[in-house]
């Protein structure tokens, strides 16, 4: 081997090391995200439920309260019977109001009616209101 | 080193490896004067993959349900860790490929290259670039926005101009008169299962082309002289060439790292250059949105349909072309490959790129 | 197949127009639209209004039904109410905008409705509505009924946080061009907005000023909320640079090796 040549393999070796460098480091850019796209997300299931007090809710009246960042509602429509939902419009996302003379919820932004069970009754939502979990433990309402 | 050794042993006893390796890799002899145009195959081979990995992570989250397909895109653009990425890679890549595609063939066309006896080969990467285009079209309508929905509408329309048959091709393109859950449903299908692997099996039969052949020479420079007549099938060899790896595939690693980078800039920095807003509206049937135009690779086709007073005679001559460029190599069988000395081809290839560059031009402003 | 791949995605323009028009019209329209004068006006004013942006037609304000072609479209039992008397106008409204109405009705406009109040057409014009915003308060319009003065002084009560929406709003529809989910945060901007604007038809100054505290801390909640993901998109801007450099640094050291064999190739 005369010396030109090893002058080249000097210089390849040296380039070589440095691209495998560049190499595994890219090939961890490229790696990680596709690890992070596959690895299992926490679900909204993993958040927290929401305890009220019974006697926040009256009979027949409504509670609202914050469900996970965003606006929700509870009712007791009958003795010991409650419901909750999302107090967000399914129309363009103002929030509802309750109604107790009627027993009905208004969308103050275009009318919309929904009734005790989160139903349509009117006006423009395309949807029901989301309905939400309820369980009772002692005195507390448990949300989620 | 040793385990290495081991290694290759193991697998040389079984397989030959050696022998395969020395045959295709050390000892695959390229012409001398081989230029960077040939890196393009490599390239496209590299993007092809980079599609095919994308389009995989995709479908672990997509929906192909009309009511879910939007929100399930959207999901992955903001919700799914590195969504964005992957969505992205995969539509801009799509874009990228194109353009690829058409530098890969206006090398080959202006090195003459398509001739005996690589007409085969031509033939099937004419059929890949079709095929790629279909693939665009059909994954086009996947995410199901604004612009999916109405670019099918009107692509698939396109056919009703033919007579007699016109309206029954398009009811079977769309599975129904209007596009909607059975147009997903088979576009779907094309996209992630039926055109893939007509793909795969079409790029196997181009490399098997390719390889079986021999490299061209490139047809310039003073040494070149001439293709001999050809009456039995020979091998094109390169004795005293370079051989592709590594000299050769150096070189491939460059311009593949240069498109990748490409790549890059286009999906972390402008990843909207290819993508119009209506691609980020859920589809409406019954809201076409303002201004809507096809894709750039598309806008010539658009365009040549728009100046023909009947869209039949525009089809007409969009099919005439298309077979045309497919069947090249069976209409110009002159040996004669040094663009210099043709300059009738010449004076065609110039005024063909700049009819492309022009009528899209004027079908994006019109 | 493939020649259809080609030649397909392209007469765009020209099925488009015709499916547009034919989603929002009904008989309403058809008969309307020629017509000279009051009976055929409203329907040039109403097309580019924020109603018909919004899918509402005729009947949605006017009853009847436009599904039919004849004039059974407009009998009362169909619902029809046509045009409502000035007094009347308000509640003619206010069968969607509740909350305005609710704020207008205990306002001094409210109060003199029916003795030279103005109602919601005084300002807001009937048929070619606009989204409201903050130009309906000025010197011409207000001065057709009484000095500008206080009116001035509400419009400029308002200003800040008028502009601190718009720019939110026009940040929301930068960030969804380039395909971010904003339609959560559009949501509650405009149930915000809503409740701002039905806060100026109390026409109370004090009042503005009172709530103009919360509605702000509820303005930079979400702007907070928007911050953070701009400080996120940037962050992917220098990965991205990274990514690209590293690259082209690949590129280059691959062109190097090329040009290190190419040397060698002609020594020998």
């Amino acid at each position: 081997m005369d010396t030109g040549s090893k002058d080249f393999a000097r210089r390849r070796a040296l380039l070589a090391t440095l691209l495998a460098g560049i190499g595994a480091v890219l090939t961890g850019a490229a790696l990680y995200p596709v690890w992070r796209f596959l690895a299992p997300r926490k679900g909204a299931e993993a958040q927290d439920q929401v305890a009220l007090s019974r006697d926040q809710v009256p009979l027949g009246g409504a509670h609202f309260f914050n469900f996970r960042g965003r606006p929700a509602v509870v009712l007791q429509t009958r003795a010991g019977h409650f419901t909750a939902f999302s107090a967000v419009c399914t129309h363009l996302g103002c929030v509802i109001q309750w109604q107790a003379a009627e027993q009905r919820f208004l969308c103050p932004c275009h009318a919309g009616l929904f009734s005790a069970e989160g139903a349509v009754l009117g006006g423009p939502p395309p949807r029901p209101l989301e309905s939400l979990a309820v369980s009772l433990r002692d005195d507390q309402i448990l949300v989620g | 080193m040793s385990l290495r050794k081991t290694l290759v042993d193991w697998l040389d006893i079984r397989l030959g490896i050696r022998d395969l390796l020395e045959q295709n890799l050390t000892n695959y002899l390229l012409p001398r004067k081989i230029n960077i145009w040939y890196t393009l195959g490599a390239v496209l081979l590299t993007l092809f993959g980079l599609q095919f990995v994308t389009g995989i992570l995709l479908l672990v989250y997509y929906v192909p349900d009309t009511e879910q397909a939007f929100a399930s895109v959207q999901a992955i653009m903001n919700e799914v860790p590195y969504g964005w990425l992957i969505r992205n890679l995969h539509a801009v890549g799509s874009n990228l490929i194109v353009v690829a595609l058409l530098l890969h063939m206006l090398s080959v066309l202006f090195m003459n290259a398509y001739k005996k006896p690589r007409e085969l080969t031509w033939l099937s990467g004419f059929l890949i670039f079709n095929l790629t285009l279909v693939l665009c079209l059909t994954g086009y309508l996947l995410p199901w926005s604004q612009l999916s929905f109405w670019a099918t509408t009107v692509a698939t329309e396109a056919p009703g101009a033919i007579p007699v048959i016109g309206d029954d091709i398009v009811r079977f393109l769309r599975g129904g008169a209007m596009v909607g859950d059975a147009t997903l449903g088979r576009f779907f299908a094309l996209h992630v299962m039926g055109l893939p692997l007509v793909f795969g099996l079409l790029v196997g039969v181009h490399l098997f082309c390719v390889r079986r052949a021999g490299i061209s020479r490139p047809p310039f420079g003073e040494d070149y002289q001439g293709e001999p007549p050809r009456y039995t099938f020979e091998h094109e060899h390169h004795p005293g060439g370079i051989p592709f790896f590594p000299n050769y595939a150096v070189k491939d690693g460059a311009v593949i790292c240069f498109f990748l980078a490409v790549l890059a800039v286009l999906v972390f920095f402008a990843p909207n250059l290819f993508i119009p807003p209506s691609a980020f509206e859920p589809a409406d049937p019954f809201v076409t949105p303002p201004r809507i135009k096809p894709e750039w690779y598309f806008l010539w086709a658009y365009q040549t349909l728009k100046v023909f007073p009947s869209e039949l005679i525009g089809l007409g001559i969009q099919g005439v072309l298309m077979t045309l460029l497919a069947l090249l190599p069976f209409l110009d069988r002159s040996p004669e490959r040094r663009p210099a000395k043709r300059p009738l081809f010449l004076v065609c290839f110039v005024l063909g790129i700049l009819a492309f560059v022009g009528i899209s031009v004027w079908g994006h402003l019109s | 197949m493939r020649r259809m791949g080609l030649a397909g995605l392209l007469i765009l323009g020209l099925l488009a127009a015709p499916l547009a028009v034919w989603a929002d019209e009904g008989s309403c329209i058809q008969c309307h639209a020629p017509q000279p004068g009051a009976l055929g006006e409203p329907v040039a004013l109403w097309r580019g209004s924020v109603h018909q942006g919004n899918g509402i037609s005729c009947h949605g304000c006017h009853g009847g039904d436009p599904t039919l072609m004849s004039m059974e479209a407009m009998s009362p039992e169909r619902g029809f109410l046509g045009a409502p008397e000035d007094s009347a106008v308000p509640s003619f409204c206010g069968r969607c905008h509740v909350g305005v109405e609710e704020d207008y009705r205990a306002s001094a406009h409210g109060l003199a409705l029916g003795e030279g109040g103005p109602q919601c057409v005084t300002c807001h014009g009937s048929h070619a509505v606009r989204v409201a915003g903050l130009d309906l308060i000025n010197p011409q319009d207000c001065s057709r009924c009484h000095d500008y003065g206080r009116a001035g002084e509400l419009r400029t009560a308002m200003e800040q946080t008028e502009t601190l929406i718009l720019a939110l709003d026009a940040e929301l529809k930068q960030l969804r061009r380039i395909g971010i989910a904003v339609e959560d945060w559009q949501g509650r901007l405009f149930a915000l907005r809503n409740d701002f604007h039905r806060l100026f038809h109390s026409v109370d100054v004090d009042k503005v000023r009172r709530q103009t505290d919360t509605f702000q801390a509820k303005l930079a909640g979400m702007q907070d909320e928007v911050a953070e993901l701009r400080a996120e998109l940037n962050q992917r801007k220098w990965i991205g640079a990274g990514v690209v450099i590293l690259l082209l640094a690949a590129s280059g050291l691959f062109a190097l090796l090329r040009q290190s064999y190419g040397r060698q190739e002609n020594t020998e």
